[in-house]
């Protein structure tokens, strides 16, 4: 079980430690760590399990953050790295977001949170429905209300309804004024596409995200109109089991607010929305580069948010390059950036310049990747759709708002 | 678990000591403890506030303890939970100001408010100070019986605490017997899940001197207990879901009906959100199936989709974690992930931890049907910017090349790799080369082609050197100047770094004279003086041996160097499949994540180097040695050492001895105890055969099936299985099978395992 958890800062100053067993693990272990991470190059690069010379360090990164917890006996190694993404998850959720200063005007938020969260090394409630019923976040309103009236324990006085209720992920008594539910499927798309241009590969790895504003204990149903292209799921602890299995419906007692509903995977798709050709020939030192741009499949709603990324090659000295829409950017570590934005009408958006070799080299042998970010708003490019959402034990006036985006994930195109 | 060690904070040189501020603080918090004025709490708070905050950038500030707990008396819960949090960091090392802080705590244990209750008796049992064990036992017991379940939960916790201060304390207070009663009947399932944790941890530390905690720790596994555990799965939390899955995966079921109806009860887990709930369903799987054969597979099968999933979604630091346990799944069965392997591929952003494992699963999977895509993809990476990992892809398709039949369209790509004109790809290349001749030499010629053209200039690399030498002594009949590259790189002798390169040097001029002797034969001179002047022994040596060979007898010496070579079929794996037997027992542990058995780094005998210590000293010698690859003969030495001391680990392979139909004579007389228990229990339930209609699917119907709870230590409940699903294993079985299974090839069971 975990021993201790740590915070620390870019610079690998400790923010907060928070020990959870009679064993006490030293702070030193932080300048090991950081030191052990020093030497990795980067904090991303380094692994989620380090073994020390006296612990087994779990460590995630979070804007800048890293949360560190200790063991010296063998757990599951997804337990102590899933909960400290729960840690992270619940912080900035409090927080805001997350940074230095703000978890250091929040400790003791911060510290209250992870005494409910873990004892002993076992974690306990990392439901944020009920954490925030035992602490409430810091929020204007309650800054306020502590000038005005001059009490600001931010702590409820009463223990969560929900520890005794029979749906542990719900308080038991909500009320809303406007009765609302929202449902959002948001997708990433996940793709390579080789020098021929051939797609290697295209997945599509989405979540139904709901945001639910109920009165009571509502009852939902919620069904799609083509379950049958999800290649595998994932849900909610709220979901019940078998009318999926015989139906394919969603059935659920949703919790209060945002929460992740399901996840899922679309396996094999057959194309992508945008194309990007580019064509690298280098000869006698120098390197031409041109880049095209362009939709292939409409998708029906517009494109935005069209960057690409890519990292010029060690070999590389200077490179001069030009576009005719959007802006480009060259940084000192070499990554060149190339903002679209969207696809313009009358013209197919190109970049294209020439590099100078290192000397010595001839051609150009090692090729760049180009990773591609974009954003539809309004679809859903897996072609999931929603079929209808019923709702029992609910108010009759209510809203009911679907919605749903693709984004690019890991969208790779290779030269 | 190690002891807990004793350790002193030293503020570390670099912060200030904050000697003024402390003070200051002293006095400030002296002013308000006897203060009752109206808005004292919110002053107090402040200055509480800059107390826990010096402690938390590492001040000592354990000087103010008597204030602070001067100023406790408050009803401000905020402020009390500073104050605890306060306590609890330093009551360990002001054992007697400690005993200040009981008087309010054990006032606070009583409070009408639960939240108070709970905290507080927290606090009380994280002080940690020996003795002060005798306070802890009165609030504890009243805190197990409390009608609030977050106090319970907390006292459950307490007994733990107070079992690692002091263990007889907490045995003389039979706090273990009623931790057990509260794990049977307790309504809330928080306070079941602790229970259990506690019980588990403080019965198997008793277990090496108590008989009867030794037994109630096996009963822990009994099928009373896991049945009734399994049943209330869902009401559990996520995390003590994992806490009783691992349970589960410790139980030996009698028979498949049993192992059907688990698998059947589990199966919907696999989709759980949380990742770690879903491994440790798959744990469960594994071991249960691990005698049958067949279902094992299909489980495999089951397991795939669950897996890649998680893969996808999640942080990075999630799916490298997941990635290490599909790593072990592929290597122990590669064919069923061969339709998969386009997962495997590697994205550019990924770190490189996660390309190299990804690396090694697509060179498992390569087989007839992908092989070719396979290559593609992995010579895409070769032009990576990545070095490291460009290197690793190379070797990645040089191991493919060598366990397949048809290596045709692979040799091209290799010999494309050799024509890239980048140092460390040709240096892969040729080694790898090198590996593919002495497999099937009937490609020499087109590599020998190919290889002649490269300028031994520029192959720097030791291994890459040694490659090239090797090919130009054994095909040196193929190619045209062998002999005088060879009698190049003999001038240079003195200049060449690597022994390993100056002995296949040796060596490859031998060769090379006894194919080609009138050319060669002032290069041997050369080469043999100036082996017999090396400074390396093993160099001298060989040189020594050469000359006194070629002197003794020419044809003896040609039958020693040049002996007739058969392909070699099977290289040697570095991995023993002992060793990967082992961590596929540990699945779901951090021994997956290292690739390493336990054993390997958490015994004390076997770490040698790799101790723990708290000493800061040691960390910095300690963390050297860390990196060092264990000894391979270390291995088997220490094998037989840990079958003998680890007891717990007989069992688990005693258990599966009987599963699988063997007899069981690893049993000890209170393992065979537990199962006749077991059989007498199992006969008197004869009727409540698992088909009851019991199932409570419904969500809201949760709090139905607690109440009805049957009184386990007599009668084992039968599991509430889905009630859709199908009972008899038979069905259930049909629809695995069901399953989408490629399987060509014959399915190693897994004996190697049970027999070990």
């Amino acid at each position: 079980m975990l021993q201790c958890i740590f915070l620390l800062a870019d610079n690998g100053a400790v923010i907060l430690e928070k020990q959870l067993t009679g064993h006490r693990v030293d702070r030193s272990i932080c300048d090991w760590f950081w030191d052990h991470v020093i030497s990795q190059g980067d904090s991303f690069k380094s692994m989620p399990v380090i073994a020390s010379p006296t612990h087994y360090i779990f460590q995630i990164v979070r804007a800048g953050i890293t949360f560190l917890a200790c063991t010296q006996v063998e757990m599951p190694p997804l337990m102590g790295i899933e909960f400290l993404c729960r840690v992270a998850d619940i912080l900035s959720d409090y927080l805001g977001e997350l940074n230095e200063d703000l978890i250091k005007d929040n400790f003791v938020i911060v510290y209250e949170l992870l005494d409910e969260m873990i004892d002993n090394g076992f974690p306990l409630t990392t439901e944020p429905n009920i954490l925030r019923e035992m602490i409430a976040p810091p929020n204007i309103v309650s800054k306020m209300l502590s000038v005005v009236t001059g009490n600001s324990s931010n702590v409820s006085d009463i223990l969560p309804g929900a520890t005794a209720s029979c749906v542990p992920w719900r308080p038991t008594d909500v009320k809303y004024a406007n009765n609302e539910v929202y449902v959002d499927l948001v997708e990433e798309m996940d793709a390579i596409i080789n020098r021929d241009g051939v797609l290697v590969k295209c997945e599509i790895y989405g979540e139904v995200q709901v945001n639910c504003l109920l009165s009571g204990l509502p009852d939902l149903t919620l069904s799609f109109a083509n379950p049958s292209i999800l290649h595998d799921v994932r849900f909610h602890p709220c979901v019940r089991f078998r009318p999926w299995e015989s139906h394919q419906i969603l059935s659920f007692v949703p919790p209060d607010g945002q929460f992740k509903l399901m996840s899922y995977r679309v396996k094999k798709l057959k194309s992508t929305p945008i194309y990007v050709k580019p064509q690298l020939t280098s000869d006698a030192g120098t390197c031409r580069i041109s880049v095209m741009v362009g939709i292939r499949n409409d998708p029906g709603k517009t494109i935005d948010s069209i960057i690409l990324q890519f990292q010029l090659p060690p070999c590389i000295l200077s490179a001069d390059l030009t576009s005719n829409h959007g802006t480009v950017n060259v940084l000192s570590n070499k990554i060149c950036t190339w903002s679209i934005g969207r696809i313009p009408k009358d013209k197919a958006p190109s970049l294209s310049g020439t590099m100078v070799l290192e000397t010595g080299l001839e051609t150009l042998r090692v090729f760049p990747t180009f990773q591609v970010e974009f954003r539809i708003m309004g679809v859903a490019l897996s072609g999931l759709q929603i079929d209808k959402l019923d709702l029992q034990n609910v108010p009759n006036r209510l809203y009911k708002g679907f919605r749903a985006v693709t984004r690019a994930g890991e969208y790779e195109v290779r030269s | 678990m190690a002891p807990p060690a004793q350790a002193h904070r030293s503020p570390s040189p670099s912060q200030p000591s904050g000697k003024g501020e402390v003070s200051d603080l002293k006095s400030q918090l002296r002013q308000l403890a006897g203060s009752r004025a109206p808005g004292i709490d919110d002053s107090k708070r402040e200055l509480f506030k800059k107390v826990i905050s010096y402690m938390t950038i590492g001040i000592d500030v354990s000087a103010v303890f008597g204030e602070m707990v001067m100023c406790s008396a408050t009803s401000d819960i905020v402020l009390k939970k500073m104050c605890y949090l306060y306590v609890g960091n330093y009551a360990k090392v002001n054992p007697d100001l400690a005993l200040l802080t009981i008087n309010f705590l054990q006032r606070d244990c009583k409070d009408e408010d639960p939240m108070i209750r709970g905290l507080a008796l927290r606090s009380l049992c994280s002080l940690r100070v020996a003795n002060l064990v005798e306070y802890l036992v009165g609030p504890l017991g009243l805190g197990l019986k409390d009608n609030n379940s977050y106090v319970r939960t907390v006292a459950v916790i307490g007994v733990l605490k107070l079992y690692h201060i002091s263990a007889p304390t907490c045995i003389d207070a039979d706090f273990p017997p009623t931790l057990k009663h509260l794990m049977l009947n307790d309504p809330d399932p928080q306070v079941v899940a602790n229970c259990l944790s506690a019980l588990q941890e403080i019965w198997s530390l008793e277990a090496s001197t108590s008989e009867e905690a030794s037994r109630e720790r096996e009963a822990l596994i009994s099928k009373p207990v896991i049945y009734y555990l399994l049943n209330r799965i869902k009401e559990f939390s996520e995390w003590a879901q994992c806490l009783v899955l691992e349970l589960v995966a410790k139980y030996v079921p009698l028979d498949s009906n049993e192992i059907f109806d688990i698998m059947n009860l589990l199966e919907d887990r696999l989709q759980h959100a949380n990742g770690a709930v879903v491994l440790s369903t798959i744990k469960v799987f594994l071991h249960l199936t691990l005698s049958m054969t067949d279902v094992h597979q299909q489980v495999y099968e089951r397991i795939k989709a669950p897996l890649l999933t998680l893969v996808s979604s999640g942080s990075p630091e999630q799916s490298y974690a997941v990635l290490s346990h599909l790593h072990i799944l592929v290597m122990r069965a590669p064919f069923i992930f061969a339709s998969d392997y386009k997962h495997f591929y590697c994205q550019y952003n990924e770190p490189s931890y996660v390309k190299k494992l990804k690396l090694e699963m697509l060179t498992a999977v390569a087989n007839e049907s992908n092989t070719y895509e396979i290559v593609t993809e992995l010579c895409e990476y070769a032009a990576n910017v990545d070095i490291p990992i460009a290197r690793e892809s190379i070797r990645a398709v040089g191991k493919i090349a060598l366990q397949q039949y048809d290596v045709n369209a692979i040799v091209d790509r290799l010999l494309q790799f050799l024509e890239m004109e980048k140092d460390y790809v040709t240096a892969e290349a040729l080694v790898l080369v090198k590996d593919l001749l002495r497999k099937y030499p009937q490609w020499s010629h087109d590599c020998i082609a190919v290889v002649g053209s490269i300028s031994s200039q520029n192959v720097q690399e030791p291994k890459a050197k040694a490659a090239l030498i090797w090919m130009l002594g054994e095909y040196s009949q193929d190619m045209q100047d062998a002999p005088y590259i060879l009698e190049s790189l003999t001038e240079n002798w003195e200049e060449e770094p690597s022994a390993e390169v100056r002995l296949h040097l040796l060596t490859a001029v031998m060769k090379c004279f006894f194919k080609r002797p009138p050319e060669t034969q002032k290069v041997l001179g050369a080469a043999l003086a100036a082996g017999l002047a090396d400074f390396h022994q093993d160099v001298h040596d060989r040189a020594l041996f050469y000359h006194r060979l070629l002197q003794y007898n020419v044809s003896v010496a040609e039958r020693v160097v040049n002996p007739p070579k058969q392909a070699v079929s099977v290289f040697a794996d570095t991995q023993s499949s002992e060793i990967k037997d082992r961590i596929f027992d540990e699945f779901n542990s951090l021994s997956v994540v290292y690739q390493k058995p336990s054993y390997m780094f958490t015994d004390k005998d076997y770490r040698g180097p790799f101790e723990f210590s708290d000493e800061l000293g040691n960390l910095s010698i300690a963390a050297e040695s860390a990196d060092n690859v264990v000894p391979a003969q270390g291995v088997e030495a220490n094998d037989k050492d840990l079958l003998l001391s680890t007891s717990e680990k007989e069992e688990i392979r005693g258990a599966t001895f009987n599963v699988s139909g063997y007899s069981a004579p690893l049993y000890d007389s209170s393992a065979a105890s537990v199962q006749s228990e077991l059989a007498i229990i199992s006969s008197t339930s004869a009727g409540s055969a698992p088909s009851s209609s019991l199932a409570i699917d419904d969500l809201l119907g949760l709090g139905l099936s607690a109440a009805p709870a049957p009184e386990p230590a007599s009668v084992p409940p039968s599991l509430k299985l889905n009630s859709k699903a199908i009972l008899d294993p038979g069905t259930f079985q049909q629809k695995w099978r069901q399953l989408p299974i490629s399987l060509s090839q014959v399915y190693l069971p897994f004996l190697t395992l049970i027999l070990f």
